[in-house]
């Protein structure tokens, strides 16, 4: 397949004796939207952990751009292009908004610990006060996702539904090729779930291919280029959406083995 | 006047202020304690910087200020090395050490970081009391010589005997300290150490490398330690294992706190307060004749802890007067 950016074979994850992910195959094209779904404890979050780097996988492969990556430490896969956000938001909590943004854009393949700290000495590396080019992309990060009022509260006063925002605004300002969405519309009332699809369409507009967890039937059906089924750790069903909707093994994971398919 | 205008003024005279102290004060005593509050204000802001920036529970910071005087003590003692460069070398072997520390933070967070970081500090003071060949144990290591003098002309130079020389040269240091620190709070750095603390698995999903990320503040945080410890031993003359002891880290912890964790000013703000509170005490010691230093600290912080979470420091930004331009977003430049 041409343009292909992440693949998986037969990737698989045990916690204890329970298989989490078990030999899972799916991969990802460049720009598409796929649309990650499963009743609960099906391990969507699991396999987006592997993706991201939060843990190794037991067994199976992952390539991201042609080069095998299980293993590898989530901060060395989000500098090579592969972002996140979390189903149970994890900003920075002590810090503004615009910090939030700040932390992110710092060029991390470039800037270490100890360059960071020793420029800070003679110049004012990635100062939102004296770097007027990050200034420039922290607020267009902010003005993308609406938080451009709010950039001096700090993120912990900010309402639950704008945290989501800004983790995705964060996630954004590293400069992701892959952006993994853990649930982006939980807990978000009717409009501010039209806000947000109009910000996922936004960025995947900018060529970013995008892996999104999601239950709000409206959301996924609306984006998703290409649906995957997760049940019990195993892949069911994968497709167009229309056609995974009417799955007869989809609908019967989701109400249980007697039901039938409504036409 | 501009707030940046109003700052910029407050600072200059609170640096003159700073420097021309020791020239109005002339009691020895008084400069004795003014000697104390640098050597502590040095050590607050560097364990502020790994624990109130940073968020790694440090008690073991003791420990790095006594191997910065164990070194430059031990070296000038035995090998004759001038007791400058000796500052330098307890820096930067409190700095081995601060990374080695740091190592196990890889792992533990909290509690469990913590009861290491004693455990570390202990092991050194027991090595101190015990290893008598190398530190003369409990009795301590005395005969520490004194900075070298400066040579001025060829028959004049500044000696630094006198507690009001030692002062100025410690002024400096701090001065570098604070200023270092500053520097790197307010860069990416400080925001990245700051959103470590807040939530490590959200910032490792930004790209932060974690890991070396501790390893570096650590390091970093026990260099100025390290300092301070060897800056007190070419002072005092005299170091004891002491110096290496939970108490002491105690009351970095309790000024930190008492003038506010993880901001600027406040761990500078706690050291004046309680160096001078506790040499008070001293007085209330000798009448009551009792030891109640450590049952007032230990009250001082549950007080601070219960009812002023951000210190003085935090209670401060709440006047009208204050220069709010030191708070943006959250008290002083948190």
């Amino acid at each position: 397949m041409a343009d292909e950016i992440l693949r998986t074979d037969g990737l698989t994850k045990y916690f204890g004796g329970l298989c989490a992910v078990g030999d899972v195959s799916f991969a990802l094209s460049d720009g598409e939207i796929v649309g990650l779904i499963g009743p609960n404890g099906a391990g969507k979050t699991t396999l987006v952990n592997l993706m991201s780097g939060a843990f190794p996988p037991s067994s199976g492969t992952i390539h991201y751009n042609g080069r095998s990556v299980g293993g590898f430490k989530a901060h060395r896969l989000n500098k090579m292009g592969i972002a996140r956000t979390f189903q149970v938001v994890r900003i920075f909590k002590t810090l503004t908004v615009l910090e939030n943004i700040q932390a992110s854009l710092i060029d991390r393949r470039r800037y270490g610990p100890w360059r960071l700290a020793l420029t800070s000495l003679y110049k004012r590396a990635y100062s939102l006060d004296a770097d007027a080019d990050a200034r420039q992309e922290a607020e267009r990060l902010l003005d993308f996702v609406g938080l451009t009022d709010y950039r001096d509260e700090l993120a912990e006063n900010l309402p639950y539904a704008y945290t989501k925002r800004l983790e995705i605004a964060r996630a954004l300002a590293t400069r992701p090729r892959l952006l993994l969405l853990d649930e982006p519309s939980a807990g978000l009332n009717p409009r501010e779930l039209d806000d947000q699809i109009g910000i996922i369409r936004r960025i995947n507009g900018q060529g970013v291919a995008i892996l999104i967890i999601e239950h709000v039937m409206k959301v996924i059906m609306s984006i998703s280029h290409r649906l995957i089924v997760l049940h019990y750790g195993k892949k069911i069903a994968e497709g167009a959406p229309e056609a995974v909707y009417r799955d007869p093994r989809v609908v019967e994971a989701y109400l249980g083995g007697d039901a039938h398919v409504a036409h | 006047m501009t707030p940046r205008t109003t700052r910029r003024l407050l600072t200059a005279a609170g640096l003159a202020a700073f420097f021309t102290l020791p020239l109005v004060v002339t009691d020895r005593y008084f400069l004795h304690i003014l000697v104390m509050t640098g050597i502590f204000a040095i050590l607050t802001s560097s364990w502020n910087l790994l624990t109130g920036y940073a968020g790694q529970l440090n008690l073991g910071h003791a420990a790095f200020y006594g191997i910065g005087a164990y070194t430059s003590a031990i070296l000038a003692t035995r090998l004759g090395i001038n007791p400058w460069a000796g500052l330098l070398a307890g820096g930067l072997l409190a700095a081995a050490a601060g990374f080695l520390l740091g190592i196990p933070s890889l792992r533990l967070s909290g509690p469990y970081l913590a009861i290491t970081t004693i455990g570390f500090a202990e092991i050194l003071r027991l090595v101190a009391m015990n290893w008598v060949d190398l530190t003369r144990g409990s009795l301590g290591l005395y005969g520490i010589p004194p900075l070298t003098p400066i040579p001025i002309t060829s028959n004049v130079s500044i000696e630094f005997t006198s507690e009001r020389n030692f002062l100025y040269v410690l002024l400096i240091v701090l001065l570098l300290t604070v200023w270092a620190i500053r520097r790197m709070i307010r860069s990416g750095f400080g925001v990245t150490l700051k959103a470590l603390r807040d939530d490590e698995v959200g910032a490792e999903s930004i790209g932060v490398d974690t890991a070396r990320f501790k390893l570096t503040v650590f390091t970093i945080s026990a260099f100025f330690a390290g300092v301070a410890g060897a800056l007190f031993a070419h002072y005092q003359r005299l170091i004891s294992p002491d110096t290496l002891s939970l108490g002491e880290t105690f009351a970095i912890l309790t000024m930190t706190m008492l003038g506010g964790l993880g901001t600027l000013t406040g761990p500078i703000l706690g050291a004046v307060i309680l160096t001078f509170f506790s040499e008070w005490l001293r007085f209330v010691e000798d009448m009551v004749k009792l030891d109640v230093r450590m049952v007032i600290y230990g009250l001082l912080l549950i007080v601070t802890i219960r009812f002023m979470r951000e210190g003085v420091v935090g209670l401060l930004v709440k006047l009208p007067w204050w220069p709010k331009t030191l708070g943006k977003g959250g008290s002083d430049g948190r």
